[in-house]
């Protein structure tokens, strides 16, 4: 192992680096100044709703907009003005962006061309893209005589033949249904891992991201809200913002209440929860998130902590039951159950108590 | 008849009646067929039947004989069309140099709320007769006209270029700036329809602004330009207003022959020298429409 070797392993050099970012335009704010890294090979995702500033943060790592303010820098340099085909990032379009006067292989050859590399070995690349991507022997048909994840496959193939190290997919399976989307998404995964380069994928679903991602970024309203694995978004997320867009989570707000073993969020008259050791003190405004499938509804208390409820509506997916019940104040809260597990049928109208673990509740203070 | 049931309702379900389906007025469907065929495919095929009609002092008589084609083809007339045919395909070429750059620039780099407007400022000369139109040019164009004044007041030229108006050239300068909007709004047209991915891909490839413009742009755009051409070429071939004031003495295209023709009362050359056209028109649209699909002229392509 050499010296630069071994200096690379103590601490890698993040394949994108944005540091301080932002786009203004005109007295609009598309994104605050932020900044984040993402680890070489590493699958990140851009997640958050639409018009959050996503799509920009992808399109200013790409060179197809300037950022007004702070710097990009990609595998250590930095390319903040150089134009987007002189970064190393190869971009896939949301939708069908593909060049529909030309075959598919000339397509995914388009970029190859351009680096003037003799015929045959442009012609060997492509075949090799378009095999690894599931469409050998589609090379002759056209864009419109494929189908939508088809067509996002070639695009894929045009971005991985430019052998860049980093590929960044805008909304790439926005287009395609449900069941397609899932696919795809596996195929995605698989695809970069075999590859193992950095790919750097946004998009509004969190069922995608949570499929593909070694890691997430949430960013909404023009800021980075918060990162992390799958998991953490998941099960221990931070922020306010994170519980209410991943995962079917409940949110209340409220006041704490007392310290130490007392503390307590207090929601609303007769509706406290308890939060023994809350690193907040008294008269401080604080959130808590609890998650579906934590909740346990019964006839009565099943749980430490539990608040009678009314159900409201039942709706039965099969291996899940979800259930939107009325707390005492009129607060909504999801409940989401295995069906089989469930004590008794519920439905609409009915008393009943709805139970929780302490450890279930998770606070946000912001 | 009287419609049925209470006031105004009873008069739309008779008209709906009436438009059903299975209605009589459906027959009003086919009143544009009924205009096409009375003043379109009728004199179309007149034409070609008159073309063949034996020549009489002040009309024709029907006959079967080729005298008029063969006087249109055996004589100085061929000629002259040929020069338009040639002054035709310069002008095409001129009006997409000039033209279709001017497309490109308003789609690409207008406000989308400008490029309309934009792209209407081109229809102003249309408001202008194109007799008027054209006659302006002379003051323009000639000897002592505002290019040759400006071009000596510079310094860049001593004496005054007299190749600008009363020869093909002239003509050709008149044909583009009546037709170069033709080439403006169908090429806007075509670039509409390409999607602006297209634009992003292509700089995120890498690819140069020659290679975009010939090897995307172009061929993404080419029914709508093949459109204008068509368009271009047969209106400077059959416009003789064009030669007629610009063009100088002796100057003809296809239109002035035809114009000339009649002037002499010979129908049936005049209407062989439009067959001509017609024919050659036809030939035209077949190759257009093996290369880019006519039917999606001017349509988003897909």
């Amino acid at each position: 192992m050499t010296v630069q070797e071994s200096a690379a392993r103590t601490r890698p050099v993040p394949a994108v680096e944005a540091e301080g970012i932002a786009k203004n335009y005109g007295s609009v704010t598309a994104l605050k100044p932020t900044s984040f890294a993402i680890p070489a090979g590493s699958y990140f995702v851009l997640l958050g709703p639409s018009g959050g500033g996503k799509t920009t943060t992808l399109r200013m790592i790409a060179g197809l907009i300037r950022p007004t303010g702070g710097r990009v820098r990609i595998n250590g340099a930095d390319v903040t003005d150089l134009p987007a085909d002189r970064r190393d990032t190869s971009m896939v379009f949301q939708g069908a962006a593909l060049f529909p006067h030309m075959t598919v292989e000339q397509n995914v050859a388009y970029g190859l061309t351009l680096r003037r590399l003799p015929r045959d070995r442009i012609r060997s690349e492509a075949l090799e893209m378009l095999k690894l991507v599931g469409l050998a022997g589609f090379e002759r048909r056209r864009p419109h005589e494929l189908s939508g994840g088809q067509q996002q496959r070639v695009q894929l193939a045009r971005a991985l033949v430019l052998k860049t190290s980093v590929i960044l997919l805008d909304e790439p399976l926005a287009a395609l249904d449900a069941q397609l989307r899932r696919d795809m998404c596996f195929e995605l995964k698989h695809i970069q891992e075999s590859v193992g380069i950095t790919f750097v994928h946004v998009t509004h679903n969190q069922e995608e991201a949570m499929t593909v991602a070694d890691e997430i970024a949430l960013i909404a309203d023009g800021e980075l809200v918060e990162r992390g694995t799958p998991e953490h978004m998941y099960e221990t997320p931070e922020r306010r913002f994170t519980a209410g867009f991943i995962g079917e989570n409940t949110l209340l707000d409220g006041i704490i209440h007392g310290h130490g073993q007392e503390a307590r969020l207090v929601i609303a008259e007769g509706l406290e929860i308890p939060l023994p050791n809350a690193p907040v003190g008294e008269g401080r405004p604080a959130s808590v998130s609890i998650k579906s499938e934590d909740f346990r509804l019964a006839p009565e208390a099943v749980d430490a902590v539990s608040a009678p409820v009314e159900v409201v509506d039942v709706f039965y997916l099969g291996f899940s039951t979800v259930m939107h019940v009325r707390l005492p104040d009129g607060r909504p809260a999801t409940v989401r159950s295995t069906t089989g597990a469930l004590p008794t049928r519920f439905r609409s109208g009915d008393r009943a108590v709805l139970s929780w673990r302490p450890e279930a509740v998770r606070l946000h203070l912001a | 008849m009287k419609a049925s049931g209470p006031g105004g309702a009873g008069r739309g379900i008779l008209w709906r009646r009436l438009v059903a389906d299975d209605g009589p007025g459906r027959l009003l469907f086919y009143l544009p067929a009924v205009f096409m065929t009375v003043f379109f495919l009728v004199p179309l095929g007149l034409t070609l039947v008159w073309s063949v009609f034996e020549r009489t002092m002040f009309w024709m008589k029907p006959g079967f004989t080729l005298a008029a084609y063969g006087d249109f083809f055996l004589s100085g007339r061929i000629d002259s069309f040929l020069n338009s045919v040639q002054s035709g395909l310069a002008t095409v070429a001129l009006a997409f140099a000039l033209g279709f750059p001017i497309a490109v620039f308003v789609r690409r780099s207008l406000p989308p709320a400008a490029q309309h407007k934009a792209v209407l400022l081109f229809i102003l000369p249309f408001m202008i007769s194109e007799v008027i139109r054209l006659f302006a040019l002379r003051p323009v164009l000639g000897r002592n006209g505002i290019i040759n004044d400006a071009l000596i007041g510079s310094g860049l030229i001593d004496a005054p270029l007299d190749w600008l108006i009363f020869t093909p050239t002239g003509v050709v300068i008149g044909e583009v700036l009546s037709f170069l909007p033709f080439m403006v709004f169908c090429g806007f047209l075509a670039m509409e329809g390409v999607p602006d991915y297209v634009f992003e891909l292509c700089s995120d490839l890498g690819s140069g602004v020659v290679r975009t413009f010939v090897r995307v742009i172009v061929p993404l755009a080419a029914p709508g330009i093949f459109a204008a051409t068509l368009f271009i070429f047969v209106n400077s071939l059959g416009l003789f207003l064009v030669p007629d004031l610009l063009g100088g003495p002796g100057a003809a295209n296809a239109g002035t022959l035809v114009v000339n023709a009649i002037s002499a009362l010979d129908f049936p050359l005049a209407m062989a020298i439009a067959a001509v056209m017609v024919a050659m028109m036809i030939v035209l649209l077949l190759i257009g429409h093996r290369l880019f699909d006519i039917t999606r002229i001017l349509q988003p392509y897909r």
